[in-house]
Formats: structure tokens, sequence, C-alpha cells
């Protein structure tokens, strides 16, 4: 099938009503169907740029990249630390071939940065990205001192390469369960400072003006990092930054009784905080990953210390996305955050727009659904909205023109 | 998306009784009454030469401890036995979980074994929390101690204690003074503290000790003894860990001592009729001088005594609520 047209949809940004895709790239917008196309009929629903994740674990290539389409994401970024490890050309081979073969969202996989993630000597860092590797990030592994993480942001430099980096100063972080403050005092579960994510930050990007190095942070999280991210790239400095879904819907308020679903990395913080996080999306300052971090039920089973920290978060990524329209956000600026933003980090492109890579995603606003655990199709529902009502619906994901998700 | 969260939804039945134990935080006043009115009457009966009553007659209880405490693990067992219950001593701390065997593996095990009550002592905060939302209802959680988190049963023995030497709670001056940060017992006599009416609570310390957000609590940070001590009616002094001295919390002992130290001198600036209690067990020359320890000023001795006749109440109580929420629950 080398032919679609999606009919009566509302497009993002557009007058048209529908859009033909020919050999995986948008043909036409606003035309009729050409005689030999599969139509699909939109039924009114919003068509919008296939998102673009810049971050999750995956343990399972296949699942994972099924729950992100399901989620209404056409490409995603596979953290290092997935299964298998993204250290040697021949596990890119092997994660770009099973993304191939199971036809969902378009697997990106992140190399290595450092050699076996130890954070002390540097990874085959031109092998890797020859390889397949969009970018190179040290998954949440701390790297062993200032010395290293210059060469390595020297080397990257050299080779035109864009580290991810996750800002965390591990002594002062020690510990810590949560965020700190007075509900981690009330509980009694040690916190991690805000000053454990901006002094870690304060270094990366002074290291990142010194080197030239193209820098981006994964997961920030307090209001203080946003506005030193925005003055970095005032001043110049090739940087970018993401956050977390989870910390742009919860606070650190979640993890009272202590639900271990909201055990996360990095910790959900103080409300002003996440409305300052809201503001770095609103001005297009920052993109939203999805951080997303599978488990099965038994690794959440434990007390808040010795449970896994993540959440399950790609199959329900648009409907929670979309749920931010609530805090004052258009569904413009949220689609420019999750879609065009994290394309411009990685160099890639997203537009509805004729010549354009057929990178799409239909959702159906109007339909409440409730996620159990059968309808998640990630290796785990780990997920703070699992039985909870939800709004909104994605009806069809496409990756390169490829249905990669159909609601049946 | 934010989420409410009160602790009674998991400690108390749905007419407001006790079921589980597990913090002081939220209680009403008249229930923190009950529990102190039920432990004075226990405190007749450990009096008399037979100091068994058959309120737990027939009920299995399980001491669950996951960190050693021989003296609260021992006035656990003396009180459940007041009770007439049946009581298994299991140190977890030494077996189950140290050969791999889960949290969750160890609770199905001991409830194949139709346990009424489990008194539960974790290094986690949130242990007892967790526990008691896992279990099957029916059986009661009692929290001796979770982390930083809470100490109820410690807490609501001070009370006592209070009440018994000062008459009441209610417009009492109460400096907590030492190691707040890693405290459970802290935490709990704050929470109780508020709710029982007293004027006003103080934490004192360091500041590496004495987290500022305890102000959210509902204490006044105090950084010094002179302020801190002064016109209270209450001194209770926290125990401190030799490992905050290679945790870079403090310099050593005996500068902590000098400053933070009770001693007669420091103890001047309380009111003159002031108590001094201790949770236990007591750094002579660390957190308190020999001389306070053994004063007439003192309570120290008569808190352990309590411990047993409050536990006994809360026991008791919890194990009704249980009771009370089957039968309803029978007839619906």
């Amino acid at each position: 099938m080398t032919s679609l047209h999606i009919s009566n949809c509302r497009i993002l940004n557009s007058d048209a009503t529908s859009v033909t895709i020919e050999n995986g790239v948008i043909s036409a917008l606003g035309a009729d169907a050409p005689t030999n196309a599969e139509v699909i009929d939109g039924k009114g629903a919003l068509l919008l740029p296939g998102l673009i994740d810049l971050y999750s674990k995956a343990n399972n290539i296949a699942t994972e990249a099924q729950a992100a389409a399901h989620g209404g994401i056409s490409i995603m970024c596979t953290s290092p630390d997935s299964k298998p490890m993204a250290e040697a050309p021949a596990d890119i081979k092997s994660i770009l071939s099973a993304s191939d073969k199971t036809g969902a969202a378009k697997v990106l996989p992140l190399g290595t940065l450092t050699s076996e993630l130890k954070g002390e000597q540097l990874a085959n860092m031109h092998g890797l990205i020859e390889a397949g590797c969009i970018a190179l990030s040290n998954a949440r592994q701390p790297i062993k001192n200032t010395l290293v993480m210059r060469r390595l942001m020297e080397y990257a430099a050299t080779h035109n390469i864009t580290v991810f980096l996750t800002p965390q100063d591990q002594a002062l972080a020690a510990n810590g369960l949560m965020h700190e403050g007075p509900t981690a005092t009330r509980l009694g579960l040690a916190g991690i400072p805000e000053t454990a994510e901006t002094i870690a930050l304060a270094q990366q990007i002074l290291l990142a003006e010194l080197t030239g190095c193209k820098v981006h942070i994964s997961h920030i999280s307090c209001a203080r990092a946003v506005d030193m991210i925005r003055d970095a790239k005032q001043r110049g400095i090739q940087i970018s930054a993401d956050v977390a879904i989870a910390n742009l819907l919860y606070t650190d308020q979640a993890v009272n009784g202590y639900n271990s679903c909201f055990y996360v990395e990095p910790p959900l913080r103080a409300e002003q905080d996440r409305q300052a996080l809201l503001a770095g999306v609103k001005e297009g300052l920052l993109a939203v990953s999805s951080n997303h971090k599978a488990h099965e039920q038994a690794d959440k089973k434990a007390t808040f210390a010795d449970a896994e920290t993540g959440m399950s978060i790609l199959d329900t990524f648009l409907p929670m996305l979309m749920s931010l329209q609530a805090e004052d956000l258009t569904v413009a600026e949220l689609a420019n955050a999750a879609s065009a933003v994290p394309a411009a980090i990685l160099g890639l492109e997203s537009a509805i727009e004729t010549g354009k890579a057929a990178n799409l995603v239909l959702f159906n606003e109007e339909e409440k659904q409730t996620c159990s655990e059968q309808d998640f199709l990630s290796s785990g529902s780990n997920s703070p909205i699992l039985n909870q009502p939800l709004q909104g619906q994605v009806l069809l994901t496409l990756t390169k023109g490829e249905i990669a998700y159909q609601l049946s | 998306m934010q989420i409410q969260y009160n602790p009674n939804q998991v400690q108390l039945t749905k007419d407001g009784r006790l079921k589980h134990f597990l913090t002081t935080e939220g209680l009403s006043k008249e229930l923190l009454t009950e529990i102190l009115d039920t432990a004075d009457s226990f405190i007749s009966t450990q009096e008399r030469a037979v100091k068994k009553v058959p309120l737990l007659r027939g009920k299995t209880v399980v001491n669950l401890f996951f960190e050693n405490s021989t003296r609260t693990r021992s006035t656990f067992e003396l009180a459940a036995k007041r009770l007439s219950a049946d009581i298994l001593n299991l140190d977890i701390a030494r077996s189950a979980t140290s050969k791999g065997e889960t949290l969750m593996d160890t609770l199905w095990n001991l409830e194949a074994m139709y346990s009424d009550m489990f008194v539960v002592r974790h290094a986690h905060s949130g242990a007892a929390h967790f526990i008691a939302e896992q279990v099957t209802p029916g059986v009661a959680i009692i929290n001796a101690g979770d982390g930083r988190h809470a100490h109820p049963t410690q807490a609501m023995l001070d009370m006592l204690t209070i009440r018994r030497h000062k008459g009441q709670i209610e417009g009492q001056t109460v400096a907590i003074v030492g190691d707040i940060l890693h405290s459970r017992v802290a935490r709990s006599q704050i929470h109780a503290l508020k709710t029982l009416g007293a004027k006003e609570v103080r934490v004192v310390g360091p500041a590496t000790l004495v987290p500022k957000e305890m102000a959210d609590m509902g204490a006044k940070v105090h950084y010094h003894m002179e302020t801190g001590l002064k016109d209270v009616d209450v001194v209770i002094m926290l125990r401190l860990q030799k490992e905050r001295m290679s945790d870079a919390l403090l310099p050593s002992e005996a500068e902590y001592f000098k400053l933070y130290g009770l001693t007669e001198e420091k103890l001047t600036l309380a009111k003159p009729d002031a108590i001094v209690m201790h949770p236990g067990p007591i750094n002579r020359g660390v957190e308190i001088d020999s001389a306070v320890a053994d004063g007439n000023q003192s309570v120290i001795l008569n808190q352990v005594s309590y411990g047993i006749a409050v536990r006994m109440a809360v026991m008791s109580m919890a194990m009704s609520g249980q009771q009370a929420e089957r039968e309803q629950e029978a007839s619906v």
C-alpha cells in the first residue's frame, strides 16, 4: 500500500480537512482521495503531527514501540540502559531491526556516552552514531567528575554529536527518595534538594559554553533550572532541555500516602516548580518527554524506599499531554512541545505540510476511556491513571505514512 | 491532577474508630484522649496482683520486627500477654527477608497462620502504612516505628506522662531537643501535642538536625537552647546516634553536649516545675547529664512503666475496631 487518505479531520493550524499520503510523504492537503488510496474516515477528530519522545526506557523494544504508537508517538528515543543496552554497533543494529520488524513507533536509540555507563571512559562515540544512534546519553548514571565531563563534551563537539545529560549532584541527592520540602519532612522520607539539580546543571552549562558541545538536558524538575536554561540559551549556548510529563501533572504532594507509583526520577517537586515548568513549555523553551519506565507489579509492591523508580507513560502519553489544556496551554503549544521542539533538538522535521514525512496522529478529544491493565501495550502498567477515567483517545498513529497504531 | 490524602482513610473504620494505629497525624482530640483514658484505666490493673485482662483472649498477635529493638518489642509482648493474647515474636531482621523473601512473601505466610494483629517495626518510612494497605481485611496493624516517619505508641506514652505529671496537655509549652531530622518519635509527638492542645511545641537543635520545614508541622524551630528552653513546661531530650558525627552532621559529641546537652544549669532556663523526659535509651554525658537524668525533675522511668498500658490500650482499641467493622460488613 503506497497511498493513504485521511478524510473528515481537523488539521492543526490548517483549514484543510483531509490529508493524502503517498510513499510515506504528505502529498496533498484538502485534496480528494486518489482512486487507488486506502481511505480512513477521521470522523471529525483532530490531526496532529506525530509526537516525538526524547526519552523512554525500553526493556522490550517491540512492546514499548507498540505502547508508544498507542500513545500517539511516531518516533521515540530509547535510553541506553534499555534492553539490549545500546553500547556497541551490534546492539544498535539489533534495536533498529527490532524496531523495523515491529512496525510501530520508529525507535531511535540513544547510545551509551561512557563505557558501560560507568562515567569514567568515553564510549566509542563516533562508532555508535555511525551505527545509527541519534545521540548519546549516560542514562541517569553519574559522570565521574568534571574533567571527564569536559572531555566527553569536547570529543562530542569534534564530531558534532548531541549529548543528553541528566543534571544531578550525587552527593547532594545522597539517599534521597523525593523532593526535599515539607512533605518529605512530614513523611520522614529523605529529600533531594533542588540544588542537587541546579549545581550539576550549572556545571553542565558552563562546560557546554567552554566546549561548544551541543547539549540536551533530560528532565529538569525545578523552577530555578528553567531560568538557567533560558538564560543559557539567551547567551547563545547550544543547549536544550525537556521536562518529564509527570513533573507537569503532579507535585510532591502526590507522594503522601507513600504511593510508590509516584516514586520517580527526577522527583516530583513543589507547585511553584510545576508552574515554572508549565510556563517553560508554553514559551517553547522546554520539550515534553515521557521518561517512561515500565515495571511489573512486584517491582512497585514494596516499601517506598524498596520500590523501583519510574512510571509507565507511553500508552497514555497524548491524552495526558492534552489534559494540560486545563493549565492554560493550547493544543498548538502542547503539540509544539511534544513534536516540533524535540524534532528540532534531534534535527528531524515535524509539520503537516506537503512534502514532509507523514508522521501523524489522529486524536478523538471527545472520547472518554479508562485504561485497565490489559489496555497497556507496554510491559508495565505502573501508571497513576491505571483504571482512572482519561479524556481523549488516539485513533491512528502514522510513522512515515505506515500505520504504527490503529484503534480496532 | 492533585491527589488528596488523609492517613485516616487507612487507619480508621467508616464510623471513625481506630482499626490500625499507624500515625498520630490526623487523629481527633477525642480519639487521642480515648487512648489516654483507656491507658489510664489499664495502669490501675497493672498495680494488681493478677495483671491480666481477657480482652484479646483467643487472638494471635505477631511481633514483626524488621529492625532490632528488644526494649520496644518486650513492652508490646508484655502488653499482648496482659490482654491474654497469644504472641509470636518474629525477628525478621535476621531471618526471612535476608534470604531473599520479599516483604509481600512474608506477609502472605503470616496471614496463612490466621494472625489477628501485626506489630510492625521497620527501617523504612511508610512500611506500616504499606503493610496495612496490603494485608487481608481484619488484621490490625500497630506501628512500632517506621523509619523517620512515626512511632505513635511512644508518642502516646509521652502524652500520658505529661498528662499525669502536669495534669493536662492543654496550655503546656514543650521543647523537643536534639536529632529531629531522623526522629520518628519527634514527628509523632508534634502531631499529638498540637491536636491535644499544647500551647507551643518547639524543636531545638543545630540546623543540620532540625529541618526548617518542621515549621509546616506546627513546631517552632529554635537553633539555640537559651531561647528554646526559655519558660517551657516540658523538656523532651532525644537520643543522639553515634553515626551523626561520621555523616558530617555534627563535629563531636563533646561540642554537642556543650551546646545542646541538658545540664542542671540549662534546665534553669525552663520553668521551675518543668519535667524532663527521654524516650530512651539515654546517652549519659552526650544529650543529658546524669544529674538531670536522675534528678527530681526527671520522669524518664515513669515513661517506661506507662508504655505497657498505652500499648494495651491501642491494641485493644484496634482489635475492637476491626471487630466492629467485620460485624458492620456482615450486617450489610
